[in-house]
């Protein structure tokens, strides 16, 4: 019987904001290392404001000083005046300075987290996320929070001492009067959160109609050829109107809610300023007030309107923000799921000897890709790899490479188990060319040299040489300096192949993996390429899937895959002897027919 | 300008409407302005002289007309939002109806990602431009005349005080506004570089954990995300201190409106204390419109280019002529010939890729293009559906040149599977009967089975009511080639063309379907593109493309007895001729 537990709710609880996103969002702008500079610039900021809120009382002084004809007082009054007004803006201006550079800053430091931890992050990560929501977190996200950084912070600080300041000066200089000018308050902010409230939602719903929208405009852009070839343009058409149509009036109601803050604001303001002008001018017909602190009233309550709408509209961003940070620092926090264990010690290399041992795998728990595989590559041998599409090929080379770690069994690089050795000294004997030639936006050289640090521009052009590259990359106006555009495409894929191939001779592998390369070439670029594998493939042991069964027949071992077992193994003689899938792979190449006889 | 003079001609079936929010816009202005003259009467005539008569009957009118200008202001936001919002729906539909114009020669010359920026961006501006403009863009100026006329009549001798604030902000905004333009440039331009290196890394993910290069990334991140921080944080410091800068000059204008108003009130020229204060009330009036003028002025000019980026658009002319009106018969197979055809993506002989082609497939075969990248097999088939027009030469279908047929009923009577399968998001239905939108579940499925796409999309949960992803993703790519193939198949075309629609299909599966569309397609002539020998080998004829020339035709056993260029390709792919299946 414990007693917290019998105690019911009185209302359900409320889906509130983790405190730990905003302090981590603030911690980013103000935590251990600029705590200093933050503060002060806080400091600064409330003193600034107080300068700021000196004009308005002076003025009333000023007045005073005008209705006795006390021509010195006025000048003296004036001058501070015009001393508070230059001081304020000095204070101000040193603040912000201090504040947007902290909250770049802070920007700056969330997204290289978020992108340390990417990279750490294992290959399972990439799969759960598609590049373009990836993307948007990085981009879209970190904005959002940065809006908040740059503006949000200063203007909730300057808000906030603001109305304190002005509230707490008109208290005391005259309570009544400074009831009246309050009064009005309560109505401007419930204006200002009706507006908010009202134009929030629009705002979304745009936000996704826009999406919808644009998402429609790509989609049919980017498929115009299979558009104009079933036309369908008209569809297309009458369905973007459509779409574009709603944008038009959810964007009008958006907007217009959004754009009546400004006339609300001006007529309460003016209706604000004629309750002091009124009540003042009652109170002094009285007595109870005099003529300069009505005045000065009237310029104080002019101050309160704007960080009072401010600090309403900055809810939405503050909101925003906080459920960008939340998704920004879900990245920030994830943790890598193949990582070296505690005992990994780097692979002592020897011959090159892999072994798989009743080898589980699944991407995804429940659906088994691989199931108990087993097999064994000597040193130097060339291992081929087929079987039907969806077979389970690539991820034999996925978990070789441990971009993924096996459900059970275990795998062994002379007689070692993965496991067991760190995952750098693994990745940095295993080669790969795989069959998307991806290169970088960047020098042929840079690209070549990528594969290895420290690799020298003559060890560079040496592999390119063997990769039979270096023709056509001499051939090019800037040679190794030319720039790759997005993705090499200003290569052909065959040339773009070559240079992956060389890529892998400069990083010197002593296992590699040929995820079979040359489907889209003509016959005497294949030819080279062909080459080039051959000098790439010498002394190492290799890995080839293939696609087309004539690159592996003189394998020393083919692994035929099927449904994610190993159904095959042996040389390509003794696969055609069996019959097996190999040998229906094998015929239905050729259709069934005795080739060119 | 012209950009400026094109919008506007937008307008002129509601001319009435734009005359109407710039007259509430002034009447708004004078009721502001009103309240401040009256400011002036309740300080004098009440306030100094204690007359609480006149300080309520003054007061009761300031409120009226305060609410009076909340009101009027309102009325204009409704306008304005209508124009601005009106503007974006007419440039977005007019845009994409002029894109749905578009030939592939059109799109060829404009990247998806340039127009879909222009479609979305481009007209936010636009719309951002023309709203600021009709709540803002004569604001200012009326303000400020006015303002300047009220104290001219109140108090001539402290006019200059207006002019002198007025000048001191027009100078500050012109001293703090263009490098914070430059600054937001200059960041976006760097963003645009993060946004895309982080892109890269994410898409070679693979190659950057082969290579161990996690560290040398992340580094090179950090430089990138340095050089963004300078200009990033200098724009947003000039932006946080544009309010100080107009606050201060505020302050500083009413201070020296109490210096000298003071002065003038104490020597007893006849200036009174409500005057003075009146006075201070124009400058705050006057310094407002100003600034936001200023901080306007750039987004009126992003408007205006933005817009002339998307009338180039909507004046983009498509790039290939309509056809003629000699309709042919829809239905059978199809004679295609094609007759000296030279073609190229560029301007004259120079460019081509075709060079005289001269080629007759007969109705009802079935003919396999066969090539290497870049021999013209894809630029070849085509120019049969018009996706472009020769240079030189003709195509014809049963002798009829085919830029005499409607293009409407040619793109009908010639089906294509394109070489890239793009599906749209929707359900696999929609999908497979995208070109012939009337047809029954049964042709549907017909067609799929004939596209061996019928097994595997019986095996999805929801079948035929699947949901297919953005461009198809959600399916794998010789899915999406089965898809696509049947996309092809259901209206029943009289001319096929499949462009490498079995390359990710494995070679058994590739059979299967080769075999069975001449059926579904009852008699209609198929022609198929293809780098694979396997997938062409079957075929009636074989047509070996070099270099954008015919370099033999026949069938797999003529080719392979008297083309070299033939039997290299089929020992790349299969083997030395002889050996192999035994």
């Amino acid at each position: 019987m414990s007693g917290p537990a019998a105690t019911a709710r009185l209302s359900p609880p409320r889906d509130t904001v983790p405190p730990g996103v905003v302090g981590r969002l603030f911690g980013y702008v103000g935590g251990r290392g600029f705590r200093l500079a933050f503060w002060s610039a806080v400091a600064l900021r409330a003193l600034s404001v107080v300068a700021l809120t000196a004009v308005p009382a002076i003025t009333g002084a000023a007045v005073n000083a005008m209705r006795s004809s006390d021509l010195p007082a006025l000048r003296a009054w004036v001058a501070a005046a015009a001393a508070s007004a230059v001081l304020y803006l000095m204070l101000a201006g040193i603040s912000e300075l201090v504040m947007t550079r902290l909250a770049t800053s802070a920007t700056m430091r969330l997204q290289r987290d978020m992108f340390a931890t990417m990279q750490r992050l294992s290959l399972g990560f990439f799969d759960r996320q598609p590049v373009g929501q990836l993307l948007s977190r990085v981009t879209n996200d970190t904005e959002s929070v940065a809006t908040f950084n740059e503006n949000a912070v200063s203007q909730i600080m300057r808000g906030v001492f603001q109305i304190l300041l002005i509230v707490a000066l008109m208290v005391v200089t005259n309570w009544r009067l400074a009831l009246a000018a309050l009064s009005v308050v309560p109505v401007l902010l419930l204006v200002a959160a009706g507006v908010t409230r009202a134009a929030g939602p629009a705002y979304a719903k745009l936000q996704e109609q826009l999406g919808d929208l644009s998402g429609f405009q790509e989609e049919s852009i980017s498929g115009h050829r299979v558009l104009i070839s079933t036309r369908r343009q008209a569809w297309a058409q009458s369905q973007h109107d459509e779409a574009a149509g709603e944008v038009f009036r959810t964007a009008s109601r958006a907007t217009f809610t959004g754009l009546m803050q400004f006339p609300a604001t001006m007529a309460m303001t003016t209706v604000q300023m004629v309750v002091v002008l009124v009540t003042g001018g009652l109170l002094a017909a009285d007595g109870q007030a005099d003529v300069g602190e009505v005045i000065a009233f009237v310029g104080l309550a002019g101050l309160l309107a704007s960080p009072l709408s401010d600090l309403s509209n900055l809810a939405t961003t503050t909101l925003a923000a906080v459920a960008a940070g939340r998704r920004v620092l879900e990245i920030v926090d994830d943790v890598p799921t193949v990582v070296d264990a505690p005992h990994a010690a780097p692979l002592r290399f020897e011959g090159g000897k892999v072994e798989f041992r009743g080898v589980d795998f699944s991407y995804v728990p429940g659906r088994r890709i691989l199931h108990e595989n087993s097999f064994t590559a000597l040193p130097g041998q060339k291992i081929g790899i087929c079987g039907p599409t969806g077979a389970g090929k690539s991820t034999i080379i996925n978990i070789l490479t441990r971009y993924y770690d096996v459900d059970a069994g275990e795998i062994l690089v002379d007689d070692q188990p993965l496991t067991d050795v760190t995952i750098a000294s693994l990745r940095s004997n295993v080669g790969m060319v795989l069959q998307e030639a991806f290169l970088f936006s960047d020098t042929i050289m840079n690209n070549l040299r990528y594969a290895r640090e420290g690799a020298t521009d003559e060890e560079c052009i040496a592999a390119a040489r063997e990769a039979n590259a270096h023709r056509f990359i001499e051939a090019l106006p800037d040679g190794f300096d030319t720039m790759l555009v997005e993705r090499g495409a200003n290569l052909s894929q065959g040339q773009r192949q070559m240079l992956t191939i060389a890529r892998a001779m400069v990083a010197r592998p002593r296992i590699l993996i040929l995820d079979e390369a040359t489907s889209n070439v003509d016959t005497r670029t294949e030819k080279l390429i062909q080459e080039g594998l051959g000098r790439l493939m010498a002394g190492t042991t290799s890995f080839v899937i293939a696609h087309r069964l004539s690159t592996i027949s003189d394998a020393d071992s083919i692994l035929v895959v099927d449904r994610g077992r190993i159904v095959q193994q042996g040389t390509h003689e003794d696969l055609l002897a069996q019959d097996g899938l190999y040998r229906q792979l094998w015929t239905s190449q050729f259709k069934g027919r005795p080739a060119g006889s | 300008m012209h950009a400026v003079r094109r919008i506007l001609a937008l307008y002129r079936p509601y001319r009435g409407r734009l005359v109407l929010s710039q007259v509430l816009l002034l009447l708004s202005a004078v009721c502001t302005l009103g309240t401040a003259a009256l400011n002036a009467r309740l300080v004098n005539d009440g306030l100094l002289a204690g007359d609480t008569g006149v300080i309520i009957d003054t007061g009761i009118w300031m409120a009226v007309l305060g609410v009076l200008a909340g009101l009027l202001l309102a009325g204009v936001a409704v306008l304005a939002v209508f124009f601005s919002q009106g503007t974006a729906y007419a440039l977005r539909t007019q845009a994409y109806a002029s894109i749905q114009g578009f030939s592939f020669s059109n799109f060829d010359s404009m990247r998806t990602g340039n127009l879909l920026v222009r479609l979305s961006s481009d007209v936010t501006n636009v719309a951002n431009a023309v709203l600021f403009g009709v709540m803002l863009l004569m604001y200012a100026p009326f303000m400020l005349v006015v303002s300047l006329g009220l104290a001219m009549i109140t108090s001539p001798g402290m006019v200059w005080i207006l002019l002198v604030v007025a000048v001191g902000v027009l100078l500050a905004a012109g001293i703090l506004v263009p490098p914070m333009e430059r600054a937001y440039a200059e960041r976006q331009r760097r963003l645009d570089e993060v946004n895309s290196a982080l892109q890269e890394n994410l898409t070679g993910v693979r190659v950057v954990k082969a290579f161990g290069r996690e560290r040398f990334e992340t580094d090179r991140f950090d430089d990138r995300t340095e050089a963004l921080r300078r200009p990033a944080a200098s724009a947003a410091f000039r932006v946080a201190l544009l309010s100080p800068v107009m606050n201060t000059l505020t302050q500083l204008g009413i201070a020296l409106t109490l210096l000298v108003g003071g002065e003038r009130v104490v020597a007893g020229d006849g200036t009174t204390i409500g005057q003075v204060t009146a006075f201070t009330q124009y400058l705050s009036l006057v310094v407002v419109p100003l600034a936001l003028a200023a901080l306007i002025a750039p987004y009126l000019l992003r408007g205006i280019t933005s817009a002339e980026r998307v009338l180039e658009i909507i004046d983009a002319e498509p790039a290939l002529p309509p056809g003629g009106s000699t309709e042919v018969e829809p239905r059978g197979g199809a004679r295609i010939v094609f007759d000296h055809v030279h073609f190229g993506y560029g301007e004259g002989p120079q460019h081509d890729v075709l060079h005289g082609i001269d080629l007759v497939i007969e109705a009802g075969q079935s003919v396999g293009i066969l090539g290497a990248t870049g021999s013209g097999k894809t630029s070849l088939v085509n120019l049969v559906p018009r996706f472009y027009d020769t240079r030189a030469g003709r195509v014809s279908i049963d002798g009829v040149d085919v830029r005499d047929i409607p293009l409407h009923q040619l793109r009908g009577i010639v089906g294509t599977a394109l070489q890239e399968a793009v599906l749209f998001q929707g359900d696999v239905r929609e999908n497979v009967r995208f070109a012939a939108p009337d047809a029954d579940d049964e042709r549907i499925r017909e067609a799929a089975r004939a596209s061996d796409a019928y097994g595997f999309v019986e095996a999805l949960p929801q079948r035929w009511d699947a949901p297919v992803a953005r461009r198809g993703y959600n399916f794998s790519g010789g899915q999406r080639q089965r898809l696509s193939m049947a996309r092809a198949l259901v209206p029943r075309p009289r001319v096929l063309i499949l462009d490498d629609s079995t390359s990710a299909l494995d070679v058994a599966t590739e059979t299967r379907v080769q075999a069975a569309i001449p059926l579904d397609a009852k008699g209609a002539t198929v022609v198929y593109v293809a780098q694979r020998i396997s997938a062409v080998i079957d075929l009636d004829r074989i047509v070996l493309l070099d270099e954008g020339r015919i370099s033999d035709q026949g069938t797999h056993e003529e080719l392979l007895a008297r083309s070299a260029l033939y039997r290299q390709i089929y020992e790349s792919q299969l083997g030395p001729v002889g050996g192999g299946a035994r």
